[in-house]
Order: structure tokens, then sequence, then C-alpha cells
């Protein structure tokens, strides 16, 4: 499980997170969507216990937060990073790269070697697992780094941009692992930019922007503000201008002959809607909720929030 | 855990400074220099002992009078008197190379990492910061101490041959150069070391940290070289105290760089 409580970090004054809370039961996989500087990469830090926080705590794995030298430790042998960048040696071979840090994280000669070999044939890198780490292609590293992240068998897996950079195929091969890891069970906490990756593989979604914008399961939060689409038999535009003076219309847009609506409570306003155009002389042709993408979601929430 | 992660940094190490085009021959030649220059030295006995020369060379006058005031060299000659002084004094540059060769390589250990980028894996295992300076450490000072002590052994062996071949007598290290050998060179590599590391963990590029390490590092080496190894060299107690000292100094360090390691400083400022 991994539990985030009013954790904040500044760095020289500046609130990169602020008060941020959440909660990932154990063997969910949530994504945290923000922009570049949004917070997603130092929220993980913190949660690692890489980064002690300004202020608030957390429990990740069963340790809690802010983590001493001794239970960070503890806590790093039960969580699994991949970083943005795959950070291997260049001259060293895979195998040999995935040998230093599976010892670094206390896995014996034995089973190392065969969770490696495990590995790298699961993920096509067996044919390559001696050459020198920098003649590798950029999925390959990415994949090998996600190997690392997944050695000691972690309960808890934190990816950051997993498929970033990555041309399509590799892009999949990585989601399809991701999604893998999920299956069997491990706690996944996924910082990406990529709103279908969130979207296809995601119980719940975090939308970060220095502070928690929205939370939650994706079904809740794409049922949170849904939409009113109108289409009219005639030009919408000056039906639109008087909708927006009824108070329960937040926001009315027209498009041709369509209007798209959003209204304090979708349910009461919508006859309400409905009857005043009909009252203003439209033809009303179709009514109909629309639910807005995740990318719709997330977008709205980032430009609401000021940088 | 300590123990196999001593081992696989000092293995990983290892295998860097041999591609270091760096520093490796920085591992050739302080030792190259410390069996050659014993010979070397011998072999300019008769003109650094002349009487002739002595009488008007303000510098072979200083030698012969540092030889004369000596009470501890023995000898049936000048010469013999001199070499005994030349070889057992030589023993301060067995405590300079350990110094060199493992400030060096500390300088390079972290700073290497970041710019690896892989520092943040390293940091993202169990490893505790006593365990990863610990490593770090030990694998900059071991190579050093197994250089300087291989050197050590030829220099004082060729020395002892040289000895024999210009002034037919057979001259052992002091128990003092043992003592240094033993003791104060590994105090003093692992507090350059120490020095070492600590610029290593705060800069974020190679060239930066091991210029500034060998401003910090090689002044103050050849002051404690200057101060402490003659006199270290000439008599076991001294060497022994000196260890001592330098040993505490050490530890402190250490301790210091411990409490001073601050990850969130490595991981948000090298980019």
């Amino acid at each position: 499980m991994i539990a985030a409580k009013d954790l904040s970090r500044s760095f020289d004054g500046r609130l990169a997170v602020e008060a941020l809370s959440f909660q990932v039961p154990a063997g969910a996989l949530c994504a945290l969507l923000g922009p570049n500087g949004a917070g997603k990469t130092t929220t993980v830090r913190m949660l690692l216990g890489l980064l002690p926080p300004s202020s608030g705590g957390g429990e990740v794995a069963g340790v809690s937060l802010p983590a001493t030298d001794r239970s960070g430790a503890a806590l790093r042998a039960r969580a699994g990073l991949l970083t943005e960048s795959p950070g291997f040696y260049d001259k060293t071979g895979g195998r040999e790269n995935l040998e230093l840090f599976g010892r670094l994280y206390g896995i014996g000669p034995a089973p190392l070697r065969s969770r490696i070999e495990h590995w790298l044939r699961r993920l096509e890198l067996w044919e390559a697992r001696d050459q020198p780490f920098g003649t590798w292609s950029k999925g390959m590293k990415q994949r090998l780094a996600l190997i690392r992240a997944v050695l000691h068998e972690p309960e808890v897996i934190f990816l950051d941009e997993p498929t970033s950079g990555l041309d399509p195929a590799a892009a999949r091969e990585v989601r399809d692992l991701i999604a893998a890891l999920r299956r069997e069970g491990r706690t996944i906490l996924l910082c990406t930019h990529n709103l279908a990756e969130a979207q296809q593989l995601a119980d719940l979604v975090g939308i970060l922007r220095r502070r928690m914008l929205a939370f939650g399961r994706q079904a809740e939060l794409t049922a949170e503000r849904p939409r009113l689409e109108v289409r009219l038999a005639a030009e919408a535009a000056p039906f639109a201008t008087a909708l927006r003076g009824l108070t329960s219309v937040q926001a009315c847009e027209a498009s041709g002959g369509t209007l798209r609506l959003s209204l304090n409570e979708m349910e009461r306003n919508t006859p309400e809607v409905v009857r005043e155009l009909v009252r203003l002389g439209g033809q009303v042709l179709e009514v109909r909720p629309v639910v807005p993408s995740l990318e719709e979601i997330y977008l709205r929430a980032v430009r609401e929030e000021p940088a | 855990m300590t123990r196999e992660v001593l081992l696989l940094f000092f293995r990983k190490e290892t295998r860097d400074l041999r591609s270091n085009r760096q520093i490796w021959p920085a591992y050739l030649a302080l030792p190259g220099v410390a069996i050659l220059l014993p010979v070397l030295l011998l072999a300019l006995l008769p003109i650094l002992a002349d009487p002739v020369r002595a009488a008007h060379d303000p510098a072979a006058r200083l030698i012969t009078e540092l030889v004369s005031n000596d009470p501890t060299l023995h000898g049936a000659t000048m010469q013999e008197r001199l070499a005994r002084l030349l070889l057992r004094d030589f023993g301060v540059f067995y405590l300079l190379i350990p110094v060199i060769l493992a400030s060096s390589a500390a300088a390079l250990a972290l700073v290497r990492e970041k710019e690896q980028r892989t520092l943040e894996p390293i940091l993202a295992t169990p490893l505790t910061d006593r365990d990863l300076l610990l490593a770090k450490l030990f694998a900059a000072v071991a190579p050093a101490l197994v250089v300087t002590w291989g050197a050590a052994l030829l220099g004082m062996l060729a020395g002892a041959l040289g000895a024999w071949w210009r002034i037919g007598a057979l001259i052992a290290p002091t128990a003092g150069n043992v003592v240094g050998l033993v003791l104060l060179a590994p105090a003093m590599s692992v507090a350059a070391a120490l020095i070492g590391l600590r610029i290593s963990a705060r800069f974020t590029d190679v060239p930066s940290a091991t210029q500034y390490t060998g401003l910090v590092v090689v002044p103050v080496g050849l002051v404690l070289a200057a101060v402490l190894g003659r006199p270290a060299m000439a008599s076991p107690l001294v060497g022994l105290a000196g260890a001592l000292v330098v040993g505490v100094a050490a530890l402190g360090l250490f301790r210091r760089n411990v409490r001073r390691f601050r990850r969130e400083e490595i991981l948000t400022r090298w980019r």
C-alpha cells in the first residue's frame, strides 16, 4: 500500500509539492499525471525515502514516512524504482549490470542468476545480455531498467515515465509488462505524461500540479463532471447567449447546431435547459449527457490551476 | 551486507580505474618513481657526500650537517650514513603515494556516478549512506594501499641492493619506515579519500571535483608529510602517535561525511 498524508516539499523556499494526500491500496495501479515540473518525481522520491518531506508523512509497504536512514533502507528493499533515465554502466554488459544492482538489493547469487535469466528471456534481452549497455537501443535500455525495478520482487513499484522517448512498439512492450506486473498483485505508482497509457493501465488516477488537483478511480473522475450536448435544428449560437443567463448553467459553447453545456446538477438542471430552449423557439433534435475523457479532465484541471 | 557491498564496489571501481585514462597513469608513474628514485639517489652518493663539494656548495654542506647532527645515523663512512638518511627519509614518499592515489579515486567516486546517472538507482537500493560511503572509501583506499605497499616493497629491496652495490652494506628499512607504511600511510590515505569523497558528493562534474580535491589534498598531504613524515621515519613511536591522531581525525571525517551526505542535495543538484 502507498499512503501519503499532507506530504509537502519545498526547495529553497519554493514549494514543489503541497499537502499531498492520497492512498493506493495494495495491488492497485495508480497513474500520477501532471505537466513537467508538477512534482511527480519529487513525490516518488519522498515516497521511496530518498527525499525527506518538508512536512507531512505517509506509509509505503508498511514503512512510515518520513523514513530514517535505516527504515529508508528497509523501505527500499520492499520497493522498486524505474528512474526517468535508465542509469546503468555503459561499458558493462546488461547481465553484469543487473548482477551488480541485484547484489545491492541483497539477492543471493543463485536466485539472482536465475531471476536475471528469467527476466532477460521474458523481455527478449537474453541474446544481448553480454553486450555493453551503451550499445543497446533505448527500448532495450528501458526494459533492462524495468527488470532492475522488479528483480528483488518488491511489493511496491514506482515507475517514473517508463515509456518516455520510446518508439510505439517498445512503449507497448513496456506497457504490457506493467500490466502483467499489476496482474501479479504489485502495487504500482506510475508517473506519466501519457494520458492514453494512464487510461489503459490505471485503476486510480491522480492529477498533480504541485498539489493533487483530482484523485480517484477513472470512472469516478470522468463521471464527476459530465456535460450536456444538445443538437438543434438551427444555428445554436443565439441560444447559447440566452442560456448563459441561467443560474444552473456554468458554461455554454455553441458549435454549428450543437450546444455543449456544463451544468450545476446534470439530472436536475437538464429539463430546465430544454424547457428554456423550447420557450425560445428552438427545435431540439437530441439531448444527451457526454462523459468527458481522461484527457479532458486532465486538461481542465491543469488549466484551472495556476502554474 | 557491508562486506559484500565493499567487495562489489571494490571490483567495480577497480575496473573503472583501469579504463580511466586520467587516473591509471598515476597508478603506474608513482610506484615507478618509488622504485627507481632510491637507486638513483644512491647512484649520486659520491657527489652528495663529497667533502670538497661540501666546502663551497651550501646544499651539499647542509646535507653533510644533517647527517652529522643526526645521532641515529650510524656508519663507517659519510657515504654510508648519508645512504641510511636517504633511504630512511624516502619513506615519506610512501606516505604521499596512497594519499594522492586514494584521494584521486575518491574524487571520482560519486561524481562519476552522477555523470553516468547511476547514482539515483544506487541510492534507490537498500544501501544506507554509511554502507555506500564505506564501500566507496574502501574502493578508493584499498587499491592505493596495495599499489603503495607493492612499490614500497620493491623500492626498499632496490634501495637495499643499491646500497650494497654502492657502499657494500645492506641497509634495511627502519622500524619507523615499517610503522609509517603499515599504520600512518593507511590513516593518511583514508583521511585524504574522505576529503575526496566529500568533494565528490558536492560537485557535479568530474574535472571540478578532481581539481578541487587536488587543491585541497595535495597541500595538506605535503604539509602533513613534512611535519610528521620525517620524525615518523626516524621514530616508530612518532609514527604510531601520528597514525593514531590521523586515524581519529579520519574517523571524525567519516562520521561527518555520513551526517552530511544529503541524498536530496545529490539528487536535486546534479542536473
